[in-house]
């Protein structure tokens, strides 16, 4: 009931605003073709008025609870909300210190954290060392948790000093900081989950730079900046304001029409509406979010591996970012983009776009006539256009077959879960460190995996070994050696690495995107110009 | 008195089974859904062990009936559950997102209203006349546009080029009534074509009734002037016929806002529904389904209450 | 309007005589009619009137405008709009039909059986009715299809079966009258089985506002194909309906708002036609229209 409160004064002043306009109208008898003017000139107010940044946000969360939410869209309410123990640099995902102010691998199976002091949560309570060990134990066991695998190589956590703990392992795991970059590194209140329980999940309770307000599913977020936060000068707005608005179309037009002041996840295609608009900016980015061919290669004619290379081979990834992606988007020839710290240009040569080739790698695996696959995907607009392109550019090489859409949760079951279907029109989220999306989308008993079909020789060594050491360059060496082993055995058909195009009113400042694609609103602030 | 309060009670007691008839055939077909909400439930971490925990967990694999039973039960006690996607109380989520469904449904239905009268009576007032046929072949083209098509015209024409009226959003009309008349105003627009264009041709069909009818010939021939006579003899006709009709727009503008509430991005229950349905979210699909058609029993309910006002010979 | 009634018993005059009859007294009847002849020619004769083949991409000239090779322009995948146009109009219709007979299929029988039997059957059937009637169509529709797989055939059998309640509601109440009548009690007293009774005395004289209603129906299913399509649920590539196209153009509203209208300009001219039919229809069929 609180929760509704707030929030309701936090509209009534925008409303009012509207309301001012609306009677001048209806009273002034202005003429109609100046009531434009009214919308921008709202959209100005409220942001000098309050200082609210008001974000047009692509999907209600799953849960703010870290721990229990499962979708990768949560991160962009997650991140104001709670601060994570490591973060990462913007541009290329490396590991730099968060709530934990510096991290040491004593052995590789010893992980010690050194926290920051003087932390406090939003209900008062203090964050140390045995707030973590709860997080972090809760995260490695409690039923309800989503990420346990994340943690699954942590055998026990020990609090050493107030402010330092201690990782002991199962086995090396050097992609632990990254991991605790993400949803297992967010700090929770151990009072907030203890009192409040499944609750949490609608309450969130955090250290971070904004406390929550309240949440009206599928509507609206409302957070309301920390007072108290322990690196103030961090975010310069009175609160952030998200209006869930899932097509991106109506985002874009909630932006345009000064109902919000930025919105993420816009498609190439708006690129163009973007520029013209007069008062908006926009920021294009390259993320490791990659649209991809999941493959079956337990069933059918995709066992044989010169169908999956011929796959590879029949794309033109450039013509395909350019339909379908409107141009705004990195061809992917492997599972990270160029400016990735793991990116290995040598991997990335092996699947030019060569029709020819895969022609004859078909007619070698005894296709010469066609072959016919059983497609999936899904059914909004924008994967039934994609689908469209693919089918054009599949035809031209003799591979046949339908594309049978559903929704989201039909399809993973299907596909992922039951193993139907021959391969699956989807995209890879991304994970702050490859070592995790490789062991999720490869190893033998892996969801992602469909065929559930042991991966090549070697490439659990390589991965083992890429976790081994916090030595970035060792840990690139072996994860070119796992990407390598994925392309040259066709194990995925990588389309594109989303851009990520956000656009804001001109009056918003200091917004950056990031490399993993899920937008952070640090340092922005709302300035007239 | 007694006989209609007994009507009413005859009435709401229909109305239990038919609840819960509703219900269950929604509750049938969300279990033939191929889709599995467990999968959802467990994100980007997805893993065979851990679906089976949630289904565990949440209660999916009991048998279909005593997963309704269980439903049933705690609905029958007030508790509508809440959201296993988001926790959110199903009572909640409706009591939030209904209102701003049916104030959208209700601008529509007056729109119609008021626009479909002054044309139904044009039309009458010379039957036959190229006016005449010019208003009721506009009707037609009310009832066959598609609203969401007319929606994404309005949005282009009034809100992207004339920036007369907001592209997108909603708000609440206890907090602003003004701004709220002033949101919804195009997406009103989109769903009341058909209205308008039905109230016309009932009107314009019973007041030509009423002119041909034997009882007004002779009034007429008693020389009583056409504008009084359609007062004192038309008027009750006329206003049992506009009520049927309003009473039949209701559900069709309710079924019609699914659509058009995604065009407009308004956080309406249409469109929380059908999200619901498809991601397999039982609890709150039974709540909205549940809301509905209460709403609709009640406005059914409220028409036959109000025909027999309007005339005492229907019982 | 007594000369605008089309008499379905036999008459003196020769069939096509009195069809020129009906056709010369009702204008707007007869456009109409016209009208869908056009659209089945075009969805018949797709192939031979679309100039290109509908899926046929040409990704260097998208979203082009009207030019004499492409005489509604082309699309965002560089199709040609005219000719998924043409190729759009057999599965519109196809998915209008199809909706409306399944709806007919499910719902005459259910309407007759509660109807002329009476007693617990007909309670029975008729809350179900009620209960499939409270609660809005869409909601119905989206959960059988979800139920019953995406796609285009599914889709308008689960908008047929959302049309069944409506159509057996209607049914039944013509037999509740119709049974009554003379010719269904004589038929009964020769011993005529129930079955036969219905197929053979009851349908033929219940089923002309049906045949009113099931021509309106056509109109809402088209509609109910768009909307449908719009949310994704409908036809799937590489099948293009109008619902589909109009889909599609959403995503380039702002860009290119003229990829909207012909889709949607289509199914209104279709729903109209099948509207102003279904009015016709009702006119020339209803025997208590004489009297006006």
């Amino acid at each position: 009931m609180k929760n509704l409160d707030s929030q309701d004064s936090v509209i009534v002043e925008g409303i009012q605003l509207s309301r001012r306009h609306f009677l001048a109208m209806l009273a002034g008898g202005v003429a109609l073709g100046a009531l434009g003017n009214p919308l921008s000139a709202l959209a100005q107010a409220a942001a000098a008025n309050g200082g609210v940044l008001r974000v047009a946000a692509q999907a209600n969360p799953s849960s703010l609870d870290p721990a229990t939410g499962g979708s990768g869209s949560d991160h962009v309410f997650l991140y104001p909300i709670f601060d994570t123990l490591v973060e990462w640099d913007y541009a290329t995902l490396q590991p730099k210190p968060g709530l934990a102010k510096s991290w040491e691998f004593k052995d590789p199976r010893t992980l010690v954290l050194t926290l920051e002091q003087g932390v406090k949560f939003h209900d008062g309570t203090p964050f140390d060392a045995e707030a973590v060990k709860f997080n972090l134990d809760r995260s490695r066991t409690d039923v309800r948790s989503n990420i346990r695998t994340d943690l699954a190589s942590v055998e026990s956590v020990e609090v050493t000093g107030p402010y330092e703990v201690v990782l002991h392992l199962k086995a090396p795991d050097a992609a632990l900081p990254l991991i605790l970059s993400d949803r297992a590194g967010m700090m929770v209140s151990p009072k907030a989950l203890k009192e409040m329980g499944e609750r949490h999940d609608r309450n969130p309770v955090g250290t971070g730079a904004m406390k929550f307000v309240s949440w009206a599913d599928g509507a609206k977020i409302v957070c309301t900046r920390n007072p108290d936060y322990w690196k103030p000068e961090r975010y310069a707005v009175a609160g952030i304001e998200f209006t869930i608005i899932t097509d991106p179309a109506t985002r874009l037009r909630s932006l345009m029409s000064g109902q919000s002041d930025l919105a993420y996840h816009l498609g190439g295609r708006q690129l163009p509406l973007i520029e013209r608009a007069k008062g908006l900016q926009v920021y294009t980015d390259s993320t490791i979010y990659c649209f991809q061919l999941y493959l079956n290669y337990s069933r059918g004619p995709l066992q044989d591996v010169r169908v999956r290379q011929a796959l590879n081979y029949a794309i033109d990834r450039q013509a395909y970012v350019q339909a379908v992606l409107a141009g705004a988007g990195e061809p992917a020839y492997m599972n990270l983009p160029k400016s990735h710290w793991a990116y290995d240009p040598e991997v990335a040569k092996l699947y030019p776009y060569d029709p020819d080739k895969a022609k004859a790698l078909l007619k070698e695996a005894g296709y010469g006539n066609g072959v016919k696959l059983d497609m999936r995907g899904y059914n909004d607009q924008a994967t039934i256009q994609a689908e469209e392109v693919l089918l054009a550019q599949f035809a031209k090489v003799g591979i046949g077959g339908r594309f049978t859409n559903g929704t989201i949760p039909e399809m993973s079951a299907a596909y992922f879960a039951r193993g139907e279907g021959d391969l699956i029109l989807s995209a890879w989220t991304g994970r702050p460190d490859p070592s995790m999306a490789y062991g999720l989308m490869y190893s033998k008993n892996a969801y992602f995996n469909a065929g559930r079909v042991a991966p090549p020789e070697g490439f659990d060594e390589a991965l083992a070994e890429s976790r081994a050491t916090d030595d970035l360059a060792v840990r690139k060496q072996a994860l070119a050696k796992v990407q390598r082993l994925v392309m040259e055995h066709a194990l995925v058909v990588p389309l594109a690495f989303r851009m990520d195009i956000v656009a804001a009113a001109s009056y918003v400042q200091g917004y950056r995107n990031n490399l993993l694609g899920k937008p952070k609103f640090e340092g922005v602030s709302l300035k007239k110009a | 008195m007694n006989r209609k309060a007994k009507m009413l009670y005859r009435r709401l007691l229909q109305a239990v089974p038919i609840m819960i008839l509703a219900t269950f055939v929604v509750f049938s077909l969300m279990q033939l859904l191929p889709g599995d909400i467990a999968v959802t439930l467990a994100g980007e971490n997805a893993s065979e062990e851990r679906i089976a925990e949630i289904r565990e967990l949440y209660g999916l694999n009991q048998p279909f009936l005593v997963q309704y039973g269980s439903w049933l039960w705690h609905a029958i006690q007030g508790d509508l559950g809440s959201s296993l996607l988001t926790g959110e109380a199903v009572a909640e989520t409706v009591s939030r997102t209904f209102p701003t469904t049916l104030f959208v449904v209700v601008y529509a239905i007056v729109l119609s209203v008021l626009i479909g009268v002054p044309l139904g009576i044009l039309a009458a007032s010379r039957p036959g006349s190229p006016k005449d046929s010019f208003i009721m072949s506009v009707a037609s083209l009310g009832v066959a546009v598609p609203n969401f098509w007319l929606g994404m015209i309005l949005v282009l024409l009034l809100s992207l080029t004339l920036n007369l009226f907001p592209a997108t959003g909603f708000v609440s009309p206890t907090e602003d009534f003004a701004g709220a008349i002033w949101y919804a105003t195009l997406p009103a627009l989109a769903l009341s074509t058909g209205g308008i264009a039905e109230v016309a041709r009932q009107l314009r069909g019973s007041l030509v009734e009423i002119h041909h009818s034997q009882h007004v010939r002779t009034l007429h021939a008693k020389g009583l002037s056409p504008a009084k006579i359609l007062w004192k003899h038309g008027l009750k006709n006329v206003s049992v016929n506009l009520l049927t009709v309003v009473s039949l727009l209701f559900t069709k503008i309710l079924a019609a806002t699914v659509v058009v509430e995604a065009v407009f991005a308004i956080p309406g229950m249409g469109s929380a529904v059908v999200n619901a349905v498809l991601e397999g979210d039982f609890p709150l699909v039974q709540g909205a389904v549940l809301a509905m058609v209460v709403t609709v029993i009640v406005v059914n309910l409220t028409t036959d209450m109000l025909y027999t006002v309007l005339d005492p010979r229907i019982d | 309007m007594s000369s605008n009634t089309l008499t379905l018993a036999p008459g003196h005059e020769p069939v096509y005589l009195r069809i020129l009859g009906w056709m010369r007294r009702d204008l707007r009847g007869t456009a109409s009619l016209l009208v869908l002849l056009a659209m089945v020619a075009a969805a018949v004769l797709a192939p031979w009137i679309a100039p290109y083949a509908p899926a046929d991409q040409d990704l260097a000239n998208t979203l082009a405008p009207p030019s004499a090779e492409h005489w509604l322009g082309t699309d965002d995948l560089g199709r040609d709009v005219f000719s998924r146009l043409v190729h759009g109009a057999s599965m519109s219709i196809y998915a209008a039909f199809l909706a409306v007979g399944i709806g007919l299929l499910v719902g005459v029988p259910f309407g007759l059986l509660a109807g002329f039997l009476g007693g617990w059957v007909d309670e029975v059937i008729s809350r179900c009715i009620d209960a499939l009637l409270s609660f809005p169509a869409i909601v119905l529709a989206v959960a059988v299809t979800g139920a019953m797989g995406i796609g285009l055939t599914n889709a308008m059998i689960a908008v047929g079966l959302v049309f069944a309640p409506q159509l057996a509601r209607l049914v039944r109440a013509r037999t509740l009258v119709v049974r009554r009548e003379l010719y269904v009690d004589a038929a009964r007293c020769f011993g005529a089985s129930t079955g036969r009774i219905l197929v053979r005395h009851v349908l033929p004289n219940a089923i002309q506002p049906v045949i009113v209603q099931a021509t309106l129906l056509l109109a809402v299913a088209l509609l109910a194909e768009a909307s449908l399509s719009f949310l994704g649920l409908g036809i799937q590539p590489p099948d293009v309906s109008w619902g589909a196209m109009l889909a599609r153009a959403y995503l380039y509203m702002e860009i290119a708002p003229e990829q909207m209208y012909a889709p949607g300009l289509m199914i209104m001219i279709t729903a109209l036609a099948f509207n102003a039919l279904g009015e016709s229809l009702r006119v020339a069929l209803d025997p208590t229209m004489k009297s006006r």
